[in-house]
């Protein structure tokens, strides 16, 4: 079911100011939409108000053709992953996922099909009559998949799922979670502060900073073509270098002088209006070339190498201070303290206005 | 056998070695306690021994021979209104049990769960109330009884008792619960009310056998009550045919036309048999940490 988002805002009682306010949204059918952003951001309440446990401030939410505004949470054909998986401790893994159908008053053979079938997918008949006690963490989330699962619901909401799990687990689970999507096929948002889960799993993720939507988008756009200096920031580990600056003659210059780029045709062209104005450019770690002939360059010292085996992370800094993080393969050899001169990939370079912080080219 | 001998000598205690200070205060907490156990045991032993030795008069004699009788349940049983006594405290005390759990039910959901105007004031009232004592407002209980039963006849003071009681009970469990209920994650809620729950459904279903273990201290606690309480019923009561069993027994030691100390040691005995049965039925649900589990471990 596809899921609309309609100038959403919401303002919780006793408080002087919307939480998150102009929400517009289009969940598509069919579609794992992350939505991602720090915390306090007003993520978990934009989820919970699409699941119907926040009232909704104004706006309209639609499913579908329907508004739902108004309709309460058992209604509106949800289900929901909670963070702390909140299973009933007092009933069995069974009942636990029989728990909702049985509510509403689905016939018993119905139901012991359902469960069993979710069971199945999710490899838990083993301990369908353990409680939840008894159980490990990687397989209470399991049964909380399960008893999202049988209710087969038209929306399919997580809430950070898999922040309980260790890494590894975690890892294994995200797999899991994508395969399952594409097998239901169900219509599904994921809130999550964290985001490899977001960049790994989703086909469309919505970043949110202080209760408004940064960007929205597909993961590649995300990391190739951040909105602006927020998104750049937050997409990407180890975090993207912004070096502040202006543009002089169509060239762009450090506030310190010890940087200084030509940027490539098609950015020039978008940097004209910039000219002598602030401009902080943005350069992923792993976008430093190191070649002889190359025409801008810049020489650091090697503060720190950091080795991840596939990668080395140099954390170096530039005469004058200023703190660069560069990656390169693992197997170049790179000596703590030693002096090293870099060039930049043009094709990758970000431009953004630092007034504003929106992106330029 | 060396090496069986070896592994008794191995210091397996998680605690340091007891230094000569140790020992002595070690000596002395546990004189101080079976001074203290004897002290509670005694009197005890000498009102079991007393009830059933058929030796002893109207008055309690101690060091007299022993010859074992039942005359003094006898005389409880046949002279005594103790039978319509031990009715009449487990109607109140199963009344207000069940009186005090519908209501602190009810009113711990919902100061746990709601945001209501007046919360905070009205919790920090109920909290105040509970410091004066029930007793202090025995001439209001006299005219509220006597307005209510003008009204409907059928009100008898063993009802106003019970709702004194359950009254009392009320406020005070309400914290309780409240507080037990703050400690149940409110995903639970939430998940149950995806899962298609009314409120009340999700207390019924979700949060009361959460919650159990509490419920049934709140039962036990409500329930001995009226089985400890004199003060009340000696006052509120006037007829002996409505007595509880403490106001009922108290007229065998302070009245001198009923006096038979025995029988009141045998009907002290007597008294703790309800009190134990209700245990033994709540002992199940006195078992806690049925909460672990529910949210992540």
């Amino acid at each position: 079911m596809k899921v609309r988002l309609k100038n959403i805002g919401k303002k919780y009682e006793g408080r002087e100011e919307f939480t998150i306010r102009n929400i517009d949204l289009e969940i598509e059918d069919k579609e794992f939409c992350v939505i991602l952003g720090p915390s306090g951001c007003g993520k978990t309440t934009l989820l919970r108000m699409i699941a119907g446990l926040n009232s909704i401030t104004e706006g309209d939410l639609l499913f579908g053709d329907m508004r739902v505004n108004k309709v309460p949470s058992k209604d509106r054909d949800i289900a929901m992953v909670f963070q702390s998986y909140a299973l009933y401790p007092h009933m069995t893994v069974y009942e636990n996922m029989a728990f909702s159908l049985s509510m509403r008053k689905e016939r018993k053979k119905i139901i012991h099909d359902r469960v069993m079938e979710a069971a199945e997918v999710l490899q838990i008949k083993d301990y369908l009559y353990s409680k939840p006690s008894d159980i490990s963490g990687g397989q209470r989330q399991r049964v909380a998949l399960g008893r999202a699962m049988v209710r087969k619901p038209s929306v399919f909401l997580m809430d950070e799922p898999l922040s309980n799990l260790d890494a590894k687990l975690r890892e294994h689970m995200r797999v899991e979670l994508v395969r399952l999507h594409k097998q239901l096929g169900t219509t599904s948002i994921y809130v999550t502060h964290d985001q490899t889960e977001a960049m790994t799993m989703a086909s469309k993720i919505v970043l949110m900073n202080d209760g408004i939507i940064q960007q929205s988008g597909k993961p590649d756009d995300f990391y190739h073509r951040p909105n602006n200096m927020f998104v750049a920031k937050f997409i990407g580990s180890p975090t993207i270098n912004l070096v502040k600056g202006k543009i002089i003659r169509g060239k762009f210059v450090s506030d310190d002088g010890e940087v200084s780029i030509t940027p490539k045709a098609n950015d020039k062209f978008a940097l004209d209006k910039f000219e002598g104005k602030e401009v902080t450019v943005g350069i992923r770690p792993e976008r430093f070339i190191s070649r002889s002939d190359l025409s801008d360059t810049l020489t650091c010292v090697i503060d720190v190498v950091e080795m991840l085996g596939k990668e080395k992370i140099l954390y170096a800094k530039t005469k004058t201070g200023q703190e660069l993080i560069i990656s390169t393969p693992g197997h170049y050899v790179f000596e703590d303290g030693s002096e090293h001169t870099f060039g930049f990939d043009v094709d990758a370079l970000h431009f953004f206005d630092s007034e504003s912080g929106r992106r330029i080219n | 056998m060396g090496l069986f001998k070896k592994k008794n000598e191995l210091y397996l205690s998680d605690k340091q070695p007891l230094t000569i200070m140790g020992v002595i205060m070690l000596i002395l907490s546990y004189i101080v306690l079976c001074t203290w156990a004897f002290a509670i045991i005694w009197p005890l032993y000498q009102m079991v021994v007393s009830a059933f030795n058929g030796l002893q008069g109207q008055y309690l004699m101690l060091n007299r021979k022993f010859e074992f009788s039942f005359r003094h349940f006898e005389y409880l049983f046949t002279e005594t209104l103790f039978l319509k006594w031990v009715v009449n405290t487990i109607f109140i005390a199963v009344s207000t049990a069940v009186l005090v759990l519908v209501f602190v039910s009810f009113t711990g959901f919902a100061y746990s769960r709601y945001r209501f105007k007046g919360r905070k004031a009205s919790l920090m009232a109920v909290m105040l109330i509970q410091t004066i004592p029930a007793f202090a407002g025995i001439t209001a209980y006299f005219t509220m009884h006597s307005i209510i039963s003008a009204l409907v006849p059928a009100f008898s003071r063993q009802m106003m008792l019970i709702l004194i009681y359950s009254g009392g009970g009320i406020a005070g469990n309400t914290f309780i619960l409240k507080g037990y209920i703050d400690s149940i994650s409110t995903e639970l809620d939430d998940a149950a009310k995806i899962d298609g729950c009314s409120s009340m459904k999700v207390y019924r279903l979700i949060i009361m056998p959460i919650a159990k273990p509490m419920l049934a201290i709140i039962a036990l606690w409500s329930f001995i009550g009226p089985f400890m309480d004199y003060l009340l019923p000696r006052v509120l009561l006037t007829n002996p045919e409505d007595y509880t069993l403490a106001a009922g027994l108290f007229t065998l030691i302070n009245d001198f036309r009923t006096l038979n100390q025995p029988a009141f040691a045998a009907g002290g005995l007597l008294t703790a048999v309800p009190i134990v049965v209700m245990f033994a039925i709540l002992q199940k649900q006195l078992v806690s940490g049925l909460a672990k589990g529910s949210v992540k471990g």
